[in-house]
């Protein structure tokens, strides 16, 4: 039983995903020179404004098109894994009660979970959407001028806004699927595509019986 | 120095644009290519190279039409939206009451552009850098009138300290509501105060001006809240992943002996 692994994430998702980390960590160093002026020293790094400017206009091109194209080479996962999301129950609150404790270390006993859990639907729910607002509020800027004065002003404040929620959900994403001993394997669901399924069996019930059961 | 003020008197301008030549010159801009945007009026708002420039106005009464002049140029607010908005730190204000620009430090970003409530400063595109008028500091500060002032023929442009130039203004309110009841000053209570003090002999909109303009609600949202406050969103993420790393590998140690763990 130990040996087996059951597949966890096509190779779109980890496209998209993957992809996603590179232009989204490029786009935040580039931009923070910008967020504030006691971040201006990341600006020589990059080879000064006029090029971090252009380094970030084509990472946003690339933030833009990898998920569209992922969504090109697998719309039924897409949709698999929005229908898992909105598929909010008893459960999840139960693992979002009682995730804080499991965060810090404590042993708790957690409801069985679907393909994603609790926490990852919500992160699935913040993080997608401060993405989208993000890259609408970034093309607003880029091409003020074929925007109403009041749309640009208002594009600034919602592109920090989103960046900011969104970096707090990345930063903890990346915690928990590394160096958080809970979830260790599920970094391998990422990068190989498969987990063990003892793991998958424990850390997400529901889904291990959905997946062996057909 | 201390604070200065510049009083516009619109009822006396006679739309010469001898002040936007004066301007052209002292600060040495090249001229533009421009076309008529009304009869007479050919320059349809401030550029990286016109800093200062005349709309005009036609005011229609009993069968008569009348001009009414406006003089745009840098405002020189007590509280700029565009110092708000610079993202370099580049804008600085003078103790004379000048809101100016470090050219070394402008990056041309635009975000002063889009937050100004007047929509005065402008990017050149090619160089990256932004302008706006400056007040002509370099003058003021060396005990000459700035060069709009030092040309304006019909006495329309008056410099002096702020005390002396609201009296004038006053007084001049005083004469042209005889004529026009709609006369009233404009600036002294936009932005915290301009320095350009404005006699104006109709409404601020009659002119396409905002009546009552103040720093936008995005504006404060964004520099007021998202940046100082939103900010600590990641030192709070980045913090409680520490704790957690020594945590769970705390908590894990304890309990060793207490059997098989799953995780990993």
């Amino acid at each position: 039983m130990d040996n087996d692994r059951v597949l966890r994430f096509g190779g779109a998702a980890r496209f998209a995903h993957w992809g996603h980390t590179v232009t989204f960590l490029v786009l935040l160093f580039t931009g923070l020179i910008l967020f504030t002026p006691a971040l201006n020293f990341l600006a020589p790094v990059f080879g000064g404004y006029v090029n971090a400017s252009l380094v970030h206009k084509i990472m946003a091109v690339f933030f833009t098109i990898i998920p569209l194209i992922a969504l090109a080479m697998n719309f039924k996962g897409f949709i698999e894994w929005w229908k898992d999301v909105f598929s909010f129950g008893k459960d999840d609150i139960k693992f979002l009660m009682k995730f804080p404790l499991e965060f810090f270390g404590f042993n708790v006993e957690i409801p069985p979970q679907s393909k994603f859990n609790g926490g990852e639907k919500m992160n699935s729910v913040v993080t997608t959407t401060a993405c989208v607002f993000l890259a609408l509020s970034g093309y607003v800027m880029w091409f003020k001028d074929a925007f109403p004065l009041v749309v640009v002003q208002w594009a600034y404040p919602i592109h920090g806004l989103c960046m900011l929620i969104a970096t707090c959900m990345v930063c903890m994403h990346a915690y928990l699927g590394s160096f958080h001993p809970g979830s260790g394997e599920s970094f391998w669901g990422m990068w190989k595509g498969t987990v063990r399924s003892d793991w998958a069996a424990h850390h997400h019930g529901k889904w291990y019986d959905d997946v062996t059961k057909s | 120095m201390d604070k200065r003020m510049v009083f516009v008197d619109t009822s006396l301008c006679t739309g010469c644009k001898a002040c936007s030549v004066a301007c052209k010159a002292w600060n040495d801009l090249p001229a533009e290519k421009t076309q008529l945007i009304t009869s007479y009026q050919s320059q349809g708002g401030t550029t990286h190279n016109t800093w200062t420039y005349i709309s005009m106005h036609e005011k229609y009464e009993n069968g008569k039409m009348e001009w009414l002049m406006f003089k745009h140029q840098c405002y020189h607010c007590a509280e700029p939206s565009c110092m708000k908005s610079c993202p370099v730190d580049a804008y600085y204000k003078t103790d004379s009451g000048y809101v100016l620009i470090d050219q070394d430090k402008c990056i041309g970003c635009g975000y002063c552009v889009v937050n100004c409530p007047w929509n005065v400063p402008k990017t050149n595109p090619e160089i990256k850098k932004t302008f706006k008028c400056t007040g002509c500091i370099d003058r003021v500060e060396n005990g000459l009138l700035p060069a709009c002032v030092a040309t304006c023929q019909p006495g329309a442009l008056h410099f002096g300290e702020p005390e002396e130039m609201k009296q004038i203004a006053q007084a001049r309110l005083a004469e042209v509501k005889k004529d026009n009841p709609k006369a009233q000053l404009y600036g002294d209570k936009a932005m915290g105060g301009t320095t350009y003090l404005y006699l104006l002999l109709e409404d601020p909109e009659f002119y396409g001006l905002p009546e009552n303009p103040t720093t936008s609600a995005s504006l404060i949202a964004w520099k007021d809240w998202v940046q100082p406050w939103g900010i600590w969103l990641l030192p709070i993420a980045l913090g409680a992943s520490a704790v957690s790393f020594v945590s769970t590998r705390v908590i894990k140690n304890m309990s060793k002996s207490k059997g098989g763990d799953i995780h990993g």
